[in-house]
């Protein structure tokens, strides 16, 4: 009966589509125009399709069509995303004009879901859905930036203001001790091998953020960290559309949140003071602080700069017949805040569809881009980064001599306590090279082929080509080193890096409906290959600083693993499947697997398995929500699923030889090799048990719509470099370890608050995410950050400040006394910690010295709230993102609270304990006594490192206004003027942002056990900008 | 169902060659199950056993087995914090709550070795499998074994009880052993050193550099005088001196190693190795020994290198009066050993100070260059053979051995009792080569010897470069024993400590 049923529908189509083209000679012309019932605009992009039939056209900017009918067609459909569905009946009018209403339920909203697409009503992960239109004022480069506070559940860091760098994107708080925490980003169907940093913005159509193990459960090992689908545009049905984009803008870096240090007059009365103090005499240049008013020489400030930054897309849209193209070409460049740093992108993408007949399509997509970016080394600890060296560096000591030429090199004899010698940080920021030039090319191509109705097979095949050069130069002039004098040695490093990565799938799509039973069948195989050719060359000694190549070194530097080459590889293959049905569209269930085998496994556990089922329910579709008009979308949904973290090195399974632990007899170089890791045949993935349970609900007509998730999961297997007994000639063994659970309450919120000519949409999200360790290896309880500042403790949550607790300074001889001490250092008016073991005396080292958790970096709830508000021919938007209850480590006190007087100092300083009679305000120690005494209150590190990170930023505001009598030019023109970092609310006092920290990736840094590290990074500016949208 | 075989078919051969597919073993690096089988990769293998010791004594052992007696202490540099870690050695001042302790140079010397144990481990465990030329697999067989029996007997003369590893650590189950006695360790020692000398060509006929059967004589002849068995001494030092492998050097100052040439000299019996230059092999350890703040032009003079920089921090291994007073008058090997530098930015007194001058070599770069450090010459051989002579009752025999010794000191017979005499002759032959605490703590001596030395610092700080006005910490000798306490980071993954 059901082919009976089948084949008659065939018929049918094949009959209709008969007569289409049958009558063809007699058909006449239909137009009309499209509107807005709201405000009465026109409605452009609207589809216009003669009912039954494939004819069909979309409306022009103005909202007119124009369609050839025939005389056997009755009627016209109208549909438009957003809008709701209208039918109209021909009866022989030649003029329709339609008014549309907006529909926001949006029932036939499709989604993309992984490995496909789906009704958006009728999915039952959880997944977020953002228009990239929606971004496109934000005047940025990457797209993580503006993403920004949309979405709920993902946290999104900027970790420093480096051009075209420095994003972090976590999504529902996960993280793992080492094995990488950032989300999978799928292009087009094609999962990445890096980040999207370098992808041009304007080429993308939609981004939709899977967060559940049910929708991500299909990218099987590599989906626990979460997944980013990210579509870029395509030729729609629809006419030639040109446009143009450009905005340019300029960058500073706002006043409030520089660090207060002191200046010159200040600075030198703290000196003259710390030798009275000694009770040495006072060095000359100290004696007369005065002196030095009006002589404050602002290393930092001087480094940072106002600068542009600019940006040009050209977008051509286009469908014919069986072709439908989209081509973004693109410009942006950007000169950063910092003297010589700047970022330049050209980028270019065509993506191609074609039909080759009804049943067989095909596509291509192509994506080049070249970037080119320079920034001075910036970024580091002391020693290393050019801005925290300035930050410290003495305010007495001149950028510029006397006759404005700049100084070189600046040094105190030593009885001024100048330990540290200084270099001129602007020559350092201006001479060194530190640049990388990326060229990427990323490629899909599809073909699809539909031999029955609802089945579809399609077979991809995509490839990714990245190369990456890097020259750092540092000549004789320069150094972003402390203590090394100019002239000094030249060095130079250069990084040649070529990835390329392929894969192709192959799947199978069923969808049948058996009556009110709706089934959809997804069966595939994948197989995925990656390599990695990578080499890097230090050297040292030029002969010439102007030509810094390799020819021109006189070392090339072996040692400690600084020249190398180096070969990664993995492949990747898998099988996947996934059945979707529903009962009558409101009762779903969907389940899915994937099976991974892949190279990073140890040979005795290759293949992991990761399913997931989900169900919802549409409860307003029962009959007893019928009756009511308040409610217009009520479901529930839940979800469990198995997903896996495959970021555990591509080798972690074998034990290496290093064949550079070379010996030397005589005067001779012997080469020398030694096993240097233990091997592991049992290494696996990173497991993630998650559990899902949401709500969606619209309500007064979908003017009212909320999206709320808790989630809980658990992961497992942590891979984890456990350390072991040095004594077995290995310091640790990398092994699957642990368990961390987390969980979470996620809400959005869209509201429509005014509607018609001044229509005014509020979005809004907030997210609370936890975490807490359940337990780590056999016998370890706990683990310390490399640096010492963090620990992770089994019934703690991840990663937590660690350290001393302080209680001001020993105010006299009987506080003293009778408190507990540092045996041989406390003295009057030295720091005083708290006794936390108990035991009487203050010690530091070992589990159960006197430290205890000092903070934590995660926040307790981050929100973001976007208000948009249109009305007549102006829009304006204003996005604000907070982050609540999350603290920083404020890195430069080591340097800036350093008592000993060697670096400059925060202006609080001043304030510090000098004598029983003047104790300041209780809160910075004495400085007699030397590192023995200061030390305690500068290397133990304590609470008043960590410091409160709670903020709110208004992160954009954007005020647009379409210009009217334009259409002889253009079909629409547009200008905006945008300010990004508005304002930040915070109390940090750290630096300038609040968010900024150690990069955390999980990967060759100190990762999450180490992170809201404050280094004193780039600084991330304000941005004031203006833009144009053209519409040819 | 005959698509059904097909489909089945092709499933089972994309499994199959899935499994080709999914086995990457690194290009770039080698692994184990395909190296230690051939004669170049033992060779490989046991050259690299030899690298933990240039970290050793560049680094740490200095300060552990010199600065840690009466010969050598620090120079306070009172602009300068954080340099607790050889203070705490030199001050006797070491925090060791219940046997552990945090200092970085006890965990350096006892990581260190522990990478050689693990690396001569690999070594010993595989290359009876391997099939090459049976005189190369002996050589490489008798360093394994004397670089193991060093480490052993170092480790077991600095910390007593350690854990004995003797097979390669594979995973995390057997890491970490319980600790062992002192008479396990030894019993292991005296094993290994004792296969070691057939197995090792003579110093004339084994490549400059690498350890010789002369070497593992003295070596083995070593850990018997310290475990006072002074015949079985007696036989192999005898053996050593009748080898006619070794002379001592005529001048004093030429037995040490230049920065690139007089290495492995007709005296060395083993030194380790160094070598300037940008490949990471070089030593910095002269550097370690300068007092500081110190202006470039003042290192420059000591060096000689093209680019002096000024050194910061503090300086260590600083020869103190009462080693400079322990030279007889007449005593050339004073001169040769130490010498005077004037720092202009120091806060002690004239600035004048002593430093060791066994090691100033000029070489070209900054904190660059290839000084071998000594472990044994053969001078030390015959002062072994003259105590082990003189413990065993026959002085007669002794006096010769270290009549050659004295002489090329310039000076004549000694006087006093002869094993006292043969006492202070090592502390002034071998100062500054880390002989003095092991001689103290063998000897039973001590515990006297610090506790009148860290006397004489408290009384009299300014003649121990204390500038003036400013005392030994509150913590000073409050310490002292005559073992190390074990690094506190390992306590927490071996249960046994």
């Amino acid at each position: 009966m059901k082919q009976l049923y089948k084949s008659l529908r065939l018929l049918t189509l094949t009959l209709t589509l008969f007569m289409t083209y049958s009558v063809f000679g007699q058909e006449v012309t239909v137009t009309g125009v499209v509107s807005f019932a709201g405000d009465g605009s026109a409605l452009p992009g609207v589809n216009v399709i003669v009912k039954g039939t494939t004819n069909g056209t979309v409306t022009d900017f103005d909202g007119k069509y124009s369609i050839n009918v025939a005389p056997g067609d009755e009627t016209l459909t109208f549909s438009f995303i957003g809008f709701t569905k209208q039918e109209i009946a021909i009866n022989g009018q030649t003029e329709i004009d339609v008014t549309m209403t907006e529909d926001a339920t949006a029932l036939d909203e499709v989604v993309l879901v992984g490995y496909g697409t789906q009704i958006k009503r009728e999915v039952t992960g959880s997944v977020q859905t953002i228009d990239a239109e929606e971004l496109a004022d934000i005047p940025v480069s990457q797209v993580t930036q503006k993403l920004q506070g949309r979405l709920a559940g993902v946290q999104i860091n900027q970790t420093t203001g480096k051009p075209g760098q420095g994003m972090s994107v976590r999504i529902r708080g996960q993280l793992s001790v080492s094995g990488g925490s950032d989300p999978l980003y799928v292009v087009d169907g094609f999962p990445i091998s890096g980040g999207i940093n370098n992808l041009n913005p304007d080429e993308i159509e939609d981004i939709t953020i899977l967060k559940d193990a049910a929708s991500t459960s299909l990218y099987g090992s590599r989906a626990a960290n979460g997944v980013v689908l990210i579509t870029t545009k395509k030729g729609t049905p629809g006419q030639t559309n040109v446009s143009f984009n450009t905005s340019v803008g300029m960058q500073s870096v706002p006043e409030r949140g520089r660090i207060e240090m002191m200046n010159s007059v200040e600075f030198a009365q703290f000196k003259k003071e710390y030798y009275e103090d000694q009770g040495d005499p006072v060095p000359e240049i100290f004696q007369n602080p005065s002196q030095y008013e009006g002589q404050t020489n602002d290393w930092y400030g001087a480094l940072l700069r106002t600068a542009p930054l600019q940006n040009y897309n050209l977008t051509i849209t286009s469908n014919t017949e069986k072709l439908r193209s989209a081509v973004v070409a693109g410009f942006f460049k950007q000169d950063g805040v910092v003297l010589n740093s700047d970022y330049e992108r050209f980028s270019l993408r065509a993506n191609l569809d074609y039909d080759i007949s009804d049943r067989v399509h095909i596509g291509f997509n192509v994506a080049p881009s070249y970037i080119i970016d320079n920034v001075p080394r910036t970024d580091g600890t002391r020693g290393e980064g050019i801005l925290f060296n300035a930050l410290h560096t003495w305010p007495i000591m001149p950028i510029y001599n006397a006759d404005g030429t700049r100084t070189t090199f600046n040094r105190l004899p030593a009885d001024t306590g100048n330990i540290f010698s200084y270099a001129n940080w602007l020559t350092s920021a201006e001479q060194i090279t530190n640049e990388t030039k990326d060229i990427n090319l990323l490629t899909n191509a599809f073909l699809e082929y539909e031999p029955i109705e609802g089945l579809t097979i399609k077979t991809t095949l995509n490839a990714e080509l990245y190369n990456r050069r890097y020259e750092f130069f540092s000549p004789t002039t320069a150094t972003y080193r402390i203590n090394n004098p100019i002239p000094t040695n030249s060095e130079a490093i250069w990084e040649d890096r070529n990835d390329f990565s392929w894969l192709n799938e192959n799947t199978v799509n069923y969808n049948k409906s058996f009556g009110e039973h709706n089934f959809s069948l997804l069966g595939g195989f994948t197989f995925q290959k990656f390599r990695r050719d990578f080499s890097r060359v230090q050297a040292q000694n030029f002969a010439d600083d102007r030509l810094p190549v390799i020819q021109g070194a006189a070392d090339i530097n072996r040692g400690g693993n600084q020249t190398f080459d180096e070969i990664q590889e993995w492949s990747l293959v898998s099988f996947l499947s996934r059945l979707t049905y529903n009962y009558k569209g409101k009762y779903l269930l969907t389940a899915a697997v994937r099976s991974d085998g892949s190279s990073r496994f140890g040979s005795e556990n290759r293949w992991g398995t990761f399913p997931s089922v989900s169900a919802g329910w549409i409860a307003s579709d029962e009959d007893f929500m019928q009756n009511q008009e308040t409610f217009s979308l009520v479901k529930l949904r839940a979800s469990y699923g198995v997903t896996g973290n495959n970021n555990i090195g591509n080798y972690t399974q074998y034990a290496l030889i290093n064949n550079t632990v070379n010996a030397v007899f005589g005067n001779d170089l012997a080469p020398g090799s030694a096993v240097n890791s233990l091997s592991n045949t049992n290494l696996g993935w990173e497991t993630t048990k998650q559990f899902d349970a949401g709500l969606d609900v619209s309500l007064l007509n979908d003017r009212l719509s909320l999206v709320y998730d808790y989630y809980t999961k658990n992961t497992t297997n942590l891979l984890y470099n456990v350390q072991v007994a040095q004594e077995s000639g290995f310091n640790e063994f990398s092994d699957n370890i642990g368990e961390i659970k987390f969980w979470g309450h996620e809400f959005a919120l869209n509201t429509i608050n005014t509607t018609g000519k001044f229509r005014w949409t509020t979005s809004a999200n907030i997210s609370f995410n936890r975490n807490v360790v359940k337990s780590l290896a056999d016998g370890i309880d706990r683990v310390y950050g490399n640096s010492g500042w963090h620990i992770t403790k089994v019934g703690e949550p991840f990663g937590q400040f660690y350290g001393h607790l302080s209680d001001g300074v020993y105010l006299n001889q009987e506080d003293l006394d009778t408190s507990p001490q540092v045996p041989g250092r406390s003295t009057v008016g030295s720091i005083k910690l708290v006794d936390v073991n108990g035991d009487g005396v203050i010690t530091r080292g070992g589990d159960d010295d006197d430290r205890a958790i000092t903070g934590n970096p995660f926040p307790d709830f981050t929100y973001g709230i976007t208000n948009t508000i249109k009305y007549g021919n102006w829009d304006f938007s204003v996005v604000g993102t907070g982050s609540q209850g999350n603290q920083l480590l404020v890195r430069h006190l080591f340097s800036t609270t350093n008592l000993d007087g060697v670096f400059n100092l925060l202006k609080d300083v001043e304030n510090r304990f000098r004598s029983v009679e003047n104790p300041g305000d209780g809160f910075y120690g004495t400085t007699v006594g030397g590192g023995n005494v200061t030390g305690i209150e500068r290397d133990w590190i304590n609470d008043r490192f960590v410091a409160d990170a709670s903020y709110f930023n208004i992160r954009n505001i954007t005020l647009g206004f379409t210009l009217g009598g334009v259409e002889r030019y253009f079909k629409s023109a547009r200008l905006y003027a945008s300010i990004q970092n508005v304002y930040i609310f915070t109390k940090y006092w750290g630096g300038p942002n609040p968010e900024i920290s150690v990069q955390n990736n999980g990967q060759g840094d100190g990762g999450n056990l180490e992170s809201g590290v404050d280094i004193s990074g780039y600084p991330v500016p304000r941005i004031v900008s203006v833009g144009l949208n053209l519409n040819f | 169902m005959k698509n059904r075989i097909l489909i089945l078919a092709v499933l089972v051969l994309a499994l199959t060659g899935c499994e080709d597919e999914l086995t990457i073993f690194p290009e770039d690096s080698l692994s184990t199950p395909t190296f230690f089988k051939t004669e170049e990769d033992f060779t490989q293998a046991i050259n690299a056993a030899y690298v933990p010791l240039r970290v050793i004594n560049n680094d740490s052992k200095a300060y552990l087995a010199e600065m840690h007696s009466d010969n050598t202490y620090f120079a306070r540099n009172t602009a300068f914090g954080a340099t607790e870690q050889q203070e705490d050695i030199a001050d006797h001042a070491i925090p060791s709550d219940g046997g552990i302790t945090a200092n970085v140079h006890v965990e350096r010397v006892y990581v260190q070795y522990y990478q050689i144990i693990a690396r001569t481990n690999q070594i010993l465990t595989t290359i009876d499998d391997a099939e090459f030329d049976e005189a190369a697999k002996a050589n490489i067989k008798g360093q394994a074994l004397f670089l193991r029996a060093y480490s052993y007997f170092d480790l077991v003369q600095f910390f007593e009880t350690i854990p004995l590893h003797l097979t390669p650590v594979l995973g995390r189950e057997d890491a970490a052993l319980p600790l062992s006695s002192a008479e396990e360790i030894y019993a292991q020692i005296l094993s290994d050193a004792q296969a070691a000398i057939p197995l090792l060509p003579p110093k004339s006929v084994q490549e400059p550099g690498r350890v010789t059967s002369g070497a593992a004589q003295t070596l083995l002849a070593n850990v018997h005088i310290v475990r006072e068995q002074w015949a079985e001494a007696e036989t192999l030092l005898r053996a050593v001196v009748a080898s006619n492998e070794y002379a001592l050097m005529p001048d004093y100052a030429d037995a040490f190693s230049g920065n690139s040439d007089n290495k492995n000299n007709m005296e060395s019996v083993f030194e380790v190795q160094y070598k300037e230059g940008p490949e990471g092999l070089n030593g910095s350890f002269l550097y370690n020994f300068i007092p500081r703040p110190i202006t470039a032009e003042e290192v420059g003079a000591l060096t000689g290198t093209s680019n002096p920089q000024p050194v910061n921090g503090e300086g260590n291994n600083i020869p103190t009066p009462d080693i400079i007073e322990a030279y007889e008058d007449g005593d050339l090997r004073e001169d040769a050993s130490i010498q005077y530098i004037t720092i202009s930015e120091s806060f002690w007194e004239d600035g004048v100070y002593p430093i060791i001058k066994k090691y100033v070599e000029p070489h070209s770069l900054h904190n660059n260059h290839g000084i071998n450090w000594p472990v044994y010459r053969y001078a030390e051989v015959l002062l072994l053979l003259a105590e082990a002579l003189e413990e065993q009752g026959n002085s007669g025999d002794a006096l010769p051995f270290l009549e050659q010794v004295r002489t090329r000191a310039g000076l004549g017979a000694p006087t006093g009792d002869l094993g006292e005499a043969i006492f202070r002759e090592r502390q002034v032959e071998l100062a500054f080569e880390n002989k003095r605490w092991f001689d103290l703590v063998r000897t039973g001596r001590a515990v006297d010897v610090i506790t009148a030395h860290g006397a004489r610092i408290k009384a009299n700080p300014l003649e121990y470069y204390y500038p003036a006005g400013v005392e030994p910490r509150s913590n000073a000798f409050n310490n002292i024993s005559e073992r190390y306490a074990l690094p506190a980071s390992e306590s927490s993954l071996n249960p046994n400590f």
